[in-house]
């Protein structure tokens, strides 16, 4: 055989051809889903990244907010330690640098979802070689899992109404905003993994229950739904709220005797191993399973087998028996278990969620703004107008009530009533709300896309026909939407203009901006400053600081604190708060208790030298109020000075100052506001610590960039470091204008 | 092109272009969003995101045949970015109506007024159609009186007013209807611009006649269960009862459509200068 042969014409055309034959055979519709799926992720992951641009200023990335450092550290002692270390033996870890003197049981405050997720991850890429920073990677984890919600939340969509509506879905989710805040860079928080496995848990329990569906293929996604439940379960507190919301779809479907074997067997498959799971968390242990939230899954359970068996029973007599029995056996067991006291209360915080009335007043719940009660109102700024498909949506799921529908449905109205109870659950509704909007924008908008794609044949008979409508009509319909969704994403009235997911994601992350409430062009770097400095201290000093920035104190700054974000024991944060509100003498004779050495105050001032607001000196009467509470305890421990004690009210923290901490406003031209020179000084707010360590650290500032004579030291606190100080007026404007001081004390005992 | 729905009070009924009042809708929010460009403080956005929405809701009317009962209540949506403005600018929340005096609201005027103003200013331009121009000429005039009055926030409603005025001239020379995607979204556009620009009394005056309309309708539904209905021999219209204005209007005496037309425009003028001089003279 000749080269001519070889090289021939026809040969040459025809492996051209069977090489085409290898293109696998996509449709013109799918290459569209797919870049269409691939651009909302794409936006998704990068519109979470945004923040990184203050952290590469900043020489490092860090976690935003104070939880995700405790994560962090979780995450870091499981890296260190191994994935049994933590529990085992029991009562496990426990964590002696926070919570000074006690130490804080680490398995018992956190769910491990979150950090044996990422420190599987992170050990998996360690392995492969890649050498990353593990708070680089923590804070890298949200976007990731974000981005991955994005794209199982299309796949739910694809499952309820096909694959428009499942992009639809992804878009919204992925614009959510308070979806994004929750998985914005560094956001390091239950919440990440919670959402994820939320979707995929409808996802599989959704098919498991789909009688189309073959019954092997039933129980495979019945124990899938299990395991991503008993996952959600050991990831995040919310948990309660899939499982009863499933536990009520399941109860409808009873209701409305849509009752079959697969449900049955689904719903037992995947409640057994989800609960299994659930009760191994330390967390959460197994009396989980006597909490009224889950002993109603176990009541619909018990219904499902009375129906199934009911069905067996042929006879009336035998059915009469039989549910006579059961009736005894109920309020038997009822009543036993109330009297050995297993009817255990829901946890405090989910049932003034579920009942707005029942709220408790504490103090401490009140000053965590997520846990807010938030106004109806929100709902607007948090979802623009697109609120309209969200109704819409409602209208579509109710004129089909299949039972995807019916979860929807169902899913979708109480979320709504608990995202208006707590803030903070907004998230929940983030990927309900996408949902229903998406089955409510192509509900509306499937007519004129089909009207667009081909307009109807046009007979003479049927020219005249009512129902003769142009592609001109329906483009114009479609281009009518387009605006309204353009006025979601691009137009935002209710925020004026930038739509409140782009400012969200534009926002660096709080301790680079120093925790001040802006958006600064540069980092904010006086808290790093200072933590830098205290990591010299050594791990075992005991830094006293309001419990905001205990977190920070501990995982950053490598000291022991005695509070943090966890507000786990509420008698010592009373006492933290003690501190602070009393007068020096009274505050160091807690402070010998706990034998601390340094204190820690964080004040901002503007370049006047007055109170701007965001530091502690706008926090202050949350220490009023909180320590407050303890005192009578205080006052009989000698503590609180009882010819001048002060309660948790308002008007207690009023008594120091209904201005400014140690000022009293008084309306003297009768203009009915209170200007600069109405001021009048309030000396119990002025001989409280924390007055006299912010000012001191104010005057400082003053005497540094203005002059001036230097200002009187507190008796027992001597200036150890003041991160800010060097901070000129004239640089002050990269922060606007603001200047952030943050002061560490050495505590000076007395001899005595 | 556009669906077609036969004009009534024409010999033939000749089968007329119907909604074509989402030309209005687009090109107000399309302006609107343009407007808040160049101006961001300016309160465009609310009132783009207003008429955007009475345009779906009209949309879907058009489509669905919404019930009454829906189509009543659902502009209280639109009330939400309304309230939102409101409180942000913290507008006056109180009304003065001459004569009578100020009425103070505090906060109930965010959560009742602004949404009865949209209610009913929706639901009762909504009401009075029916006849060539009727539905475009007279909220056109209403519309007038407020930007004649509103001094800066005009430059919010000029185009979308001299799009309105177009669609008017053909809608009274029977050309093209505006459908319920029109008459929604004019009706917004009154009650959110009347809000934004802090008119309501004015526009209250100017309503009077739409206002009476409605009432006689619903109180003869009500208390007769008979609705109106106008006769047309094919040259002139009439009709044998009160129920509604323009059986008033007709009410034993045959008039043409556009004489009708006239006449209830002219009523509608009369109120509207009386609530401009109202506003001139009397605040």
């Amino acid at each position: 055989m000749g080269i001519g042969e070889v090289l021939s014409k026809e040969r040459f055309v025809n492996g051209l051809k069977n090489l085409s034959k290898l293109r696998a055979k996509v449709s013109h519709g799918s290459i569209m889903t797919f870049s269409a799926l691939i651009l909302i992720l794409l936006t998704a992951f990068v519109i979470r990244m945004m923040p990184v641009k203050w952290e590469i200023q900043s020489g490092s990335i860090h976690l935003s907010e104070f939880d995700p450092y405790f994560q962090f550290r979780f995450t870091q002692y499981i890296v260190n330690n191994g994935f049994i270390s933590w529990n085992w033996p029991s009562p496990g870890w426990n964590d002696t640098q926070r919570w000074y003197p006690w130490g804080m049981l680490v398995a018992k405050q956190g769910y491990p979802g979150l950090p044996f997720t990422t420190a599987f991850l992170y050990k998996i890429v360690a392995a492969l070689g890649v050498n990353i920073d593990l708070m680089t990677f923590c804070a890298v984890i949200p976007p990731i899992m974000g981005m991955l919600a994005s794209l199982a939340i299309y796949f739910l969509g694809k499952d309820i109404g096909g694959k428009t509506v499942g992009l639809f879905a992804a878009l919204f989710l992925a614009l959510s905003p308070s979806f994004l805040q929750r998985t914005a860079l560094g956001f390091f928080d239950d919440e990440t993994i919670g959402i994820l496995a939320l979707i995929i848990f409808l996802i599989l329990f959704l098919r498991a229950i789909d009688e189309d569906k073959p019954q092997s293929s039933s129980m495979m996604y019945a124990i899938g739904s299990g395991l991503a439940l008993g996952y959600f379960s050991a990831g995040w507190g919310a948990a309660y709220y899939p499982i009863d919301a499933t536990a009520l779809f399941v109860l409808v479907l009873i209701l409305l005797k849509r009752y079959s074997q697969r449900l049955l067997l689904s719903y037992g498959l995947t409640f057994g191993i989800g609960m299994f799971i659930a009760m191994n968390v330390p967390k959460l242990s197994p009396t989980y399973l006597a909490t009224a939230p889950i002993l109603a899954v176990a009541g619909v359970f018990v219904l499902l087998c009375v129906y199934e068996i009911s069905r067996v029973l042929t006879t009336m007599k035998l059915k009469f028996l039989f549910i006579a029995a059961f009736l005894a056996l109920l309020i038997g067991g009822f009543a036993v278990f109330w009297q050995l006291g297993y009817m255990q209360e829901i946890a405090g915080k989910f049932w003034s969620v579920v009942n707005p009335f029942a709220r408790t007043v504490s103090p401490l719940t009140e000053s965590v703004a997520e846990h807010r009660i938030s106004a109806w109102g929100s709902i607007y700024y948090e979802f623009g107008i697109g609120i309209i498909f969200f109704i819409t949506g409602f209208f579509f799921v109710l004129r089909n009530l299949n039972n995807r529908n019916l979860f929807l449905l169902i899913l979708g109205l109480t979320s709504l009533y608990f995202a208006s109870s707590m803030v903070r659950l907004f998230v929940l509704l983030a990927p309900i709300f996408s949902l229903l909007g998406a089955i409510g924008i192509v509900g509306i908008l499937k007519p004129f896309i089909t009207l667009f794609k081909e307009p109807p044949k046009i007979t003479t008979k049927k020219k005249y026909s009512l129902d003769y409508v142009g592609r001109e009509f329906s483009g114009m319909t479609i281009l009518l939407i387009f605006l309204i969704l353009m006025t979601n994403f691009a137009f935002a009235p209710q925020t004026g203009g930038m739509p409140k997911v782009y400012r969200q994601a534009y926002t660096p992350i709080t301790i680079t901006t120093g925790s001040l409430p802006i958006v600064p062009s540069e980092p904010v770097r006086e808290w790093i400053d200072m933590l830098d400095y205290t990591r010299k201290l050594g791990a075992s000093t005991v830094v006293v600081s309001w419990w905001d920035y205990g977190y920070w104190l501990t995982v950053l700054g490598n000291v022991t604190t005695l509070c943090d974000n966890a507000t786990k024991n509420g008698t010592q944060i009373e006492n933290v708060g003690f501190i602070f509100i009393a007068n020096e003498t009274q505050s160091i004779k807690m402070l010998r208790e706990y034998r601390a050495e340094y204190i820690l105050v964080f004040t901002t001032i503007d370049t006047n030298g007055n109170w701007a607001g965001s530091g502690d000196e706008g926090k202050w009467p949350w220490m009023v109020r909180i320590s407050g509470k303890g005192q009578a305890r205080l006052m009989n421990s000698g503590f609180m000075d009882p010819s001048n004690p002060w309660g948790d009210t308002l008007e207690d923290a009023a008594k120091f100052g209904n201005q400014t901490l140690g000022s009293d406003g008084k309306d003297l031209n009768k203009d009915g506001t209170i200007s600069q020179d109405e001021l009048i000084a309030n000396p119990r707010g002025q001989n409280t610590t924390i007055y006299k360590l912010m000012v001191y650290a104010r005057n400082r500032w003053i005497e540094t960039h203005k002059g001036g004579s230097p200002p009187q030291e507190p008796e027992y606190f001597k200036e150890a470091f003041i991160a800010g100080l060097s901070l000129k007026p004239e640089e002050a404007g990269k922060y606007g204008n603001i200047i952030p001081l943050v002061a560490l004390y050495k505590i000076q005992y007395p001899t005595s | 092109m556009f669906p077609k729905a036969p004009d009534l009070h024409k010999p033939n009924k000749p089968l007329v272009p119907n909604g074509l009042g989402i030309i209005y809708v687009l090109a107000s929010a399309t302006y609107l969003f343009l407007l808040h460009y160049f101006q961001p403080d300016s309160p465009a956005l609310v009132l783009a995101v207003c008429i955007l929405f009475g345009g779906f809701m009209g949309l879907l009317d058009d489509w669905m045949d919404l019930r009454w009962r829906y189509k009543a209540f659902f502009p209280l949506i639109a009330t939400i970015p309304l309230i939102t403005l409101a409180t942000r600018l913290e507008l006056r929340t109180y009304i003065t109506i001459p004569f009578l005096g100020t009425i103070y609201f505090g906060d109930f005027y965010y959560f009742i007024i602004i949404p009865l103003i949209v209610i009913i200013t929706t639901n009762t331009v909504n009401q009075l159609g029916g006849l060539n121009g009727l539905e475009t000429i007279c909220p056109g005039i209403i519309l007038a009186g407020l930007i004649f009055l509103s001094g800066s926030d005009a430059t919010l409603l000029l185009f979308p007013f001299t799009v309105w005025v177009v669609l008017a001239f053909f809608n009274f020379q029977g050309k093209i209807f505006v459908g319920n995607t029109g008459s929604f979204a004019i009706g917004i556009t009154l009650a959110s611009f009347a809000i934004i620009s802090d008119f309501k009394t004015s526009l209250l005056i100017s309503l009077l006649p739409y206002i009476f309309n409605s009432s006689l309708i619903l109180l003869t539904y009500f208390l007769f269960r008979t609705k109106a209905a106008v006769t047309f021999d094919g040259e002139k219209l009439s009709s044998s009862h009160r129920r509604s204005l323009i059986t008033v209007v007709t009410h034993n005496r045959r008039l043409t459509e556009r004489q009708v037309v006239a006449i209830i425009s002219l009523i509608v003028a009369i109120f509207t200068s009386l609530a401009v001089l109202e506003n001139l003279f009397l605040t």
